[in-house]
């Protein structure tokens, strides 16, 4: 394979699947081997990826692992301008970038090989995208926009780890002051509720108010199965009958019989390992 | 009930009586054992139920009562039966050897008589022989002639049928006729000599014999009194057997009184070679001299009373057999002072006339009561007897009790067929035998294999191990001593004559430090006929076993009588110049000896500061003549300066800190909940941390300093400041109604609650902190504590789950998972093991070790930490045959051996933490784990709070990995044995943590510049980096908060593993690893059809195709472009894969 790589470099073209473009991009112009990015226009069924639009939105393969957003943002500029860069660690469906992204809480950088999609302003930006293929290589980090990583990268890693307290606890009061709104409210809405037939003629219980039921957790339903197990249990008369106890008899012999196959089992196992031999 | 009947009559009419079932049975189960070898995994057993429910035949029945009373269990019946099968000599193979023996019975009667000559004119012996005998002094009165020998006869094991694989001897005696002899013979080593002499001549014609293989002399049980010549057959039968001929007198040639222990047969005079005897002066007895010759004399008896006891008496053949393997397996059967086959023999036989044992009993029985009988009778105090006579002019118990120690009389009233035994010697016998009875009653563990089946060389099984580099040594020491009647017993024998003596003065010094000292027993190989017998000094180095108490071995003080009493005296005279006046607190002013020993591995140590001292002092022995191996391998656990700890110290420093820190927690003012529990889960905290966390004082000159939040940032043109690894605490909130009941909410109050402790412990005890959304770090006496918020109903809340009923579920997710692992289990197994420090204070290091070990053979990111914490565990729970390790160094050895060893396959490692578990519980998991085993991590730790997931080895380590480390082990233990017992070898144990590097497929040489635990490497480099610390004693505050958890490699491997996981895997030595080794996945070559969901680092082979493979190329320059600065260069071994 070494050799038929080789090949793609100096020809200059590179293969695809069908459907996909590849386009061959290095970390700098020093390095010798390419990584191929495979880019397709991005179509799913009408209506589903609503923040993707079709026509302007490219999908990315085996994008590099020090390839950031701003750097494919940058490469992809040369075709037209680039409105958004999504990076995720497989291709799914877009989602509605969330209101209240947090900035301490569930955040997870993306280390390996990533997927990209790819919003350009205009649908002409996938076409001039695709044709980038024939050029040479894209280069990541150059000169004006050196990439970092090692240990440069990791120390501007560790230093944005530390965070700024006031900052955390704003943002933290500011969570729960919503929360707390959001839970007064349906505890209201609830308030409310109590007691009143939906338009079936359904009362809701629920655990507040003035009869409240038991809650329906599995918990409880196992305790109450548990319980009645037990009340059976209390009534039944043990050894008591002449089948009673013929029955334990020939459990006993039964479970020795059992006993007795499994110790030849592993014996039958030992022995194929050769495990009887002191020597 | 009719129908019942029906049923049975069914049974009855398929089977037709046992013998019709019978071939159904055996090819079922033939079946069974195809799939099983195939597999070599156990399956949950299912009967159908007619079979279970049949009704028991006789045979069944009368079957299953026998196992019930006979045996232990119906497993052990079946084991033992396997085993004997396996060493018992087969039919076959005794009838070749029958042949083989009446061919040396032809030989040996072809030999023509010699004519008579002076022991001394040995002219007549043809020169392509030597007398296996060491003729010192040489010359000795009496005359000599050969005779072919009157009788020739196979005595001793082969016709008693307890020989056992797997090396057959058959002992032939040769009876030397009467004419050979003259009166007197019995003084001087005269009969010894002419025993030499006519084996030698034999050897001489037997070696030109076609039919034999080899012909070689040997000690009988490494006494150098008693040659024999050692017959093999030709080439490709040389392993069936061995012949030992042994010459022995005719029957009543001397006078047994004459050889009573109490009489002298070697002359001082003749001895010393010192002229004429003074008269009137009192020879010396001669006790084993005098036992060497009548054990001779009794052979044939004594063959006779053990085939009269073996006589209807099957269970003592397999009895016998067993006790042999047993033995064998403890390293009690063979050199010179050993309990032999025979001695087990004439046990038994002994046992059966005290009626001790009966002739119905079986052989498990039979080695029941034998290890019963050892471990309660002490021989070297009350000897035992099996003489029936009364006779008066037999020498008594207390005749023999005086000049041996070991007494364990024949039947005739003369022999003493212990004679050669050290008390040390029975006394590790009686101590195996005690512990092989504990084994036996203890249900929940296999004792068969741990008793019969299991090795216990002197290195696995004792503390501390050390060698007598050359046993000439021992020959100086006789002289200081004055052991000149002893010499003379031993005829000239330093060794044996010494070796009493020098272990009696070893227990006196070693005292309550030790609770068993063993030795290992002299023993010679065979030597060709041609070549001169080996010399006493030629019975290679001795080995001397400790066994330590953990309470008292390590203390420092030896505390004597008080200065004026009349034992001061002695006591001085015992110690030498150690020995010195102490006052001490009780006002009383006492000898004392205080050994030098500033830190713990140092302490481990006083019982060889004690051995070398007493020896030098009274035995005149060298340092340099003894090598002590019980701390070799902690040089790999050592850090930092001479005189190096291995870091007990610094974890017990580590331990009051955070001591100190939770009791600032708990009274923690101003927090809206209270502190319910602070549990630290960091290793340090449980002794088990390889190197622990040393108090650090950052020099701010090497870090860029970020201004407006007042911490420290490395700088990437200097060398990464060194590691500094925050300790984990679990710091539990009360639980309240205020709680949010939602994951996201708990997630925000955590973080404030974070935030306010900081603040708090800032305010009110001045400590750095910095939080976190989820952590809070903070900076105590140098240590960083990792502080995080726990609330006991979060797992919870994380487990929640509405069904579409409307039901309220509880399900595992992963978070829930994690999150209990971390504040529940992970607390737990902390304490407990801390607990099992404070009962072993060996558990620690040996855990630093094992851990040193994974990682220096780069799996320890195969492993958690938790997982090797708990198998070093159970080699103190459960150190069955061994006892509970009381030094690293074998602790380290039996966890390399554990390894190996255990059958992860087909059981669960139980690790009773706590004692927790029942017996019933046992047999629970075991259950639990043969019906579930597939879907169960391939090592498999149940505990007691997880029984049946074995949290800690869920994920890691995988099969292959696991594998991997059993090879390395297997291969680690053999090396460093190998090492440990070859005193005059190198000895350097660091070999089995260099790991081998030709197996990986690509090497990432790393910068040790950004390595930050460089230091910590096996080979420590010469010279390394300044890496930013100040000595911990330097007078500078710190207010900057230093850098915390920042270790390059470990961020490298991170990114290298998120990137390349499905690819390859990544070997790595945390502890100062120069080198990261890639393997490439074997499957990850083979083209692969594309796939939009694995398009990882890949590239399509050709068009059209759309089959994918890796571009190995780019990615091994996304190895160096990853690790920018760290990586020195990748060193890829095309030569070992091809794409």
């Amino acid at each position: 394979m070494a050799t038929s790589k080789r090949k793609h470099v100096k020809g200059g073209t590179s293969v695809a699947p069908t459907g996909y473009t590849a386009i061959p991009v290095k970390f700098s112009e020093k390095h010798q081997s390419p990584h191929y990015l495979y880019v397709k226009e991005h179509k799913v069924r009408e209506n589903t990826d609503p923040y993707r639009p079709p026509n302007r939105t490219l999908f990315i393969l085996n994008v590099p692992p020090y390839c950031t957003e701003e750097c494919l943002s940058r490469l992809f500029s040369g075709c037209c301008s680039v409105q958004s860069v999504e990076m995720c660690e497989k291709p799914k469906l877009g989602e509605k970038p969330e209101a209240t992204e947090s900035k301490f809480f569930n955040t997870k950088t993306l280390l390996g090989f990533k997927v990209a999609y790819v919003v350009f302003k205009s649908p002409a930006g996938v076409q001039a995208a695709q044709s980038l293929s024939a050029q040479g290589p894209l280069v990541i980090s150059s000169v004006n926009h050196p990439v970092q990583t090692g240990i440069h990268k990791w120390i501007a890693r560790y230093t944005a780890s530390v965070v700024d307290p006031a900052e955390l606890k704003k943002e933290v009061d500011v969570f729960m002051q919503a929360y707390d709104q959001k839970v007064a409210e349906e505890d209201a809405k609830a308030e409310n509720e109590d007691g009143i037939p939906d338009e079936d003629g359904w009362v809701k219980v629920t655990r507040k108010g003035r009869r409240p039921g038991l809650p329906r957790t599995e918990a409880v339903n196992l305790r109450a199965l548990e319980r009645e197990k037990r009340k059976r249990a209390r009534k039944e008369l043990l050894n008591f009958y002449a089948w009673q106890h013929r029955e334990t008899k020939r459990e006993h012999i039964a479970q020795l019989r059992k006993k007795f196959e499994e110790d030849k089992q592993k014996i039958a196992l030992m022995r194929a390992q050769r495990k009887f031999r002191p020597y | 009930m009719s129908e019942d009947a029906e049923r049975d009559a069914e049974h009855r009419d398929q089977e037709g009586g046992e013998a019709n079932e019978a071939p159904a049975k055996e090819s079922r189960s033939r079946g069974k054992k195809r799939r099983l070898a195939s597999e070599g995994l156990l399956q949950p057993v299912k009967i159908c139920k007619a079979e279970l429910y049949k009704p028991p035949t006789s045979e069944e029945l009368s079957r299953l009562k026998e196992t019930e009373n006979l045996f232990h269990s119906n497993l052990l019946r079946l084991q033992i039966e396997e085993l004997l099968k396996e060493v018992v000599l087969k039919e076959k193979r005794k009838q070749k050897i029958d042949a083989f023996l009446h061919q040396i019975n032809a030989a040996l009667s072809k030999i023509p008589e010699t004519r008579e000559a002076d022991i001394a004119d040995q002219s007549w012996l043809p020169k392509d022989v030597k007398v296996p005998f060491v003729q010192v002094p040489f010359t000795v009165k009496g005359r000599f002639r050969f005779l072919p020998p009157v009788s020739v006869k196979v005595v001793g094991s082969y016709l008693l049928g307890t020989c056992i694989k797997p090396a057959i001897n058959v002992d032939v005696a040769l009876t030397m006729p009467r004419e050979i002899f003259q009166d007197k013979d019995n003084l001087n080593q005269r009969y010894h000599r002419k025993r030499a002499l006519y084996l030698a001549y034999v050897a001489h014609r037997l070696a030109k014999e076609q039919l034999l293989g080899s012909v070689m002399f040997a000690y009988a049980h490494g006494n150098h009194l008693k040659p024999m010549v050692v017959l093999q057959p030709q080439e490709k039968d040389a392993k069936m057997v061995t012949v030992r001929l042994y010459a022995c007198p005719p029957q009543g040639l001397f006078k047994a009184s004459r050889l009573h222990p109490s009489k002298n047969n070697v002359r001082t005079a003749w001895f010393t070679e010192k002229g004429s005897p003074v008269a009137g002066a009192d020879e010396p007895p001669t006790p084993h001299y005098n036992n060497s010759i009548l054990c001779d004399l009794m052979m044939e008896s004594h063959l006779l009373f053990l085939s009269e006891s073996a006589s209807d008496f099957p269970g003592m053949r397999d009895g016998v057999a067993l006790l042999k393997v047993w033995l064998r397996q403890r390293e009690l059967d063979k050199g010179f002072g050993c309990f032999n086959g025979f001695l087990a023999s004439m046990l038994v036989a002994y046992l059966l006339s005290k009626h001790q044992i009966n002739r119905v009993m079986s052989g498990y029985q039979v080695l029941r009561n034998a290890l019963q009988f050892l471990a309660s009778t002490d021989l070297t105090t009350s000897g035992i007897s099996v003489s029936k006579d009364t006779d008066g002019s037999l020498p008594t118990l207390t005749d023999f009790h005086r000049a041996f120690q070991v007494v364990f009389v024949d039947p005739s009233g003369l022999v003493n067929l212990c004679a050669d035994m050290t008390s040390s010697k029975y006394k590790q016998l009686q101590f195996e035998a005690k512990h092989s009875m504990d084994v036996l009653d203890d249900k929940t563990v296999d004792g068969f294999q741990l008793l019969l089946m299991t090795h216990k060389p002197l290195i696995r099984a004792f503390d501390h191990v050390f060698h007598l580099k050359h046993v000439s040594k021992l020959q100086a020491a006789c002289r200081k001593m004055r052991l000149l009647s002893e010499l003379l017993d031993h005829s000239g024998n330093y060794v044996a004559a010494a070796l009493p003596f020098l272990l009696s003065l070893l227990e006196r010094g070693l005292a309550q430090r030790v609770l068993l000292l063993t030795h290992s027993l002299p023993q010679v190989a065979p030597w060709p006929i041609n070549v001169d017998p080996p010399k006493h000094k030629d019975t290679g180095p001795l080995s001397f076993g400790l066994l330590l108490s953990p309470d008292f071995a390590a203390s420092i003080l030896e505390k004597g009588p008080e200065a004026d009493c009349p034992e001061a005296v002695e006591f001085r005279k015992f110690w030498g110049e150690r020995s010195e006046l102490r006052r001490f607190q009780d006002g009383s002013i006492c000898e004392a000896v205080l050994w030098n020993a500033p830190n713990h591995s140092q302490k481990r140590l006083i019982p060889e500061q004690v051995i070398r001292h007493l020896l030098q002092l009274h035995m005149d022995i060298p340092e340099s003549a003894i090598c002590y191996t019980g701390a070799l391998l902690e040089s790999v656990i050592k850090l930092g300066r001479e005189p190096a700890g291995t870091g007990e110290e610094d974890m017990v420093d580590v331990v009051r800190s955070y001591d100190d820190l939770s009791r600032k927690l708990w009274n923690l003012e101003g927090l809206p909940l209270t502190v319910t529990a602070v549990q630290g889960t960091h290793p340090a905290l449980r002794y088990t941390d390889v190197f622990p966390p040393v108090p650090m004082k950052p020099d701010y000159a090497y870090y860029a300093r970020n201004k407006d939040r007042e911490f420290l940032v490395p700088l990437a043109e200097k060398p990464c400041p060194a590691y500094v690894a925050p300790m984990k605490v679990m710091c539990h909130m009360e639980g309240s109604g205020q709680w949010p009941p939602d994951k996201d909410a708990v997630q925000r109050v955590k973080a404030a609650f974070q935030v306010k402790l900081a603040e708090l412990l800032y305010r009110q005890h001045h400590l750095l902190c910095r939080p976190g959304p989820t952590y809070t770090d903070v900076y105590k006496d140098g240590y960083i504590f990792r502080l995080q918020v726990a609330y006991h109903r979060e797992p919870q809340i994380l487990k929640e789950v509405v069904t579409p009923e409307g039901m309220l579920k509880y399900q595992d997710t992963e978070e829930s998972l994690r999150l209990e692992l971390e504040t529940i289990h992970l607390p737990f197994v902390t304490s407990a093991l801390h607990g099992l420090q404070q009962q072993h204070p060996a558990f620690g290091a040996t855990s630093r070790l094992a851990k040193r070990w994974v990682s220096a053979q780069l799996l320890s990111d195969g492993l958690s930490e938790e997982c090797m914490d708990l198998l070093v565990a159970s080699l103190f729970l459960c150190p069955a045959p061994f006892t509970a390790p009381s030094s690293p160094q074998v602790g380290f050895l039996r966890f390399l051996l554990l390894l190996t060893t255990f059958d992860w396959k087909n059981s669960p490692l139980i690790v009773n933490l706590n004692a927790e578990l029942k017996d019933e519980e046992y047999v629970e998991i075991r259950n639990d784990f043969v019906a579930a085993r597939p879907r169960l991590p391939a090592l498999f730790i149940a505990s007691p709070r997880d029984r049946r997931n074995s949290i800690w080895t869920k994920e890691r380590p995988s099969a292959q990995i696991l594998l991997r480390l059993l090879v390395l082990a297997q291969e680690s233990l053999r090396t460093l044995e190998e090492q440990l017992m070859d005193p005059l070898g190198n000895q350097d144990v660091k070999v089995a943590f260099r790991p081998p590097l030709d197996f990986y497929d690509v090497l990432v040489h790393l910068n040790p510049k950004q390595i930050p635990r460089h230091l910590q490497a096996v080979d420590r480099p010469v010279k390394s980096f300044s890496r930013g610390m100040l000595q911990s004693n330097a007078a500078v505050k710190t207010f900057v908060f230093p850098v915390v958890d920042y270790d390059p490699v470990q961020l490298y491997l991170q990114e290298l593993r998120e990137a390349f996981d499905d690819l390859a895997l990544f070997f790595y030595d945390k502890h100062g690893g120069e080198v990261i080794g890639v393997l490439w996945k074997p499957s990850s070559f083979e083209p692969q059809p594309f796939k939009t969901s694995n398009m990882r680092g890949k590239m399509v082979l050709a068009a059209g195709t759309e089959s994918t493979v890796p571009n190995v190329a780019a990615i091994l320059e996304d190895f160096e472009i990853l690790g920018d600065g760290l990586v020195r260069a990748v060193e890829a071994r095309t030569e070992k894969w091809s794409i």
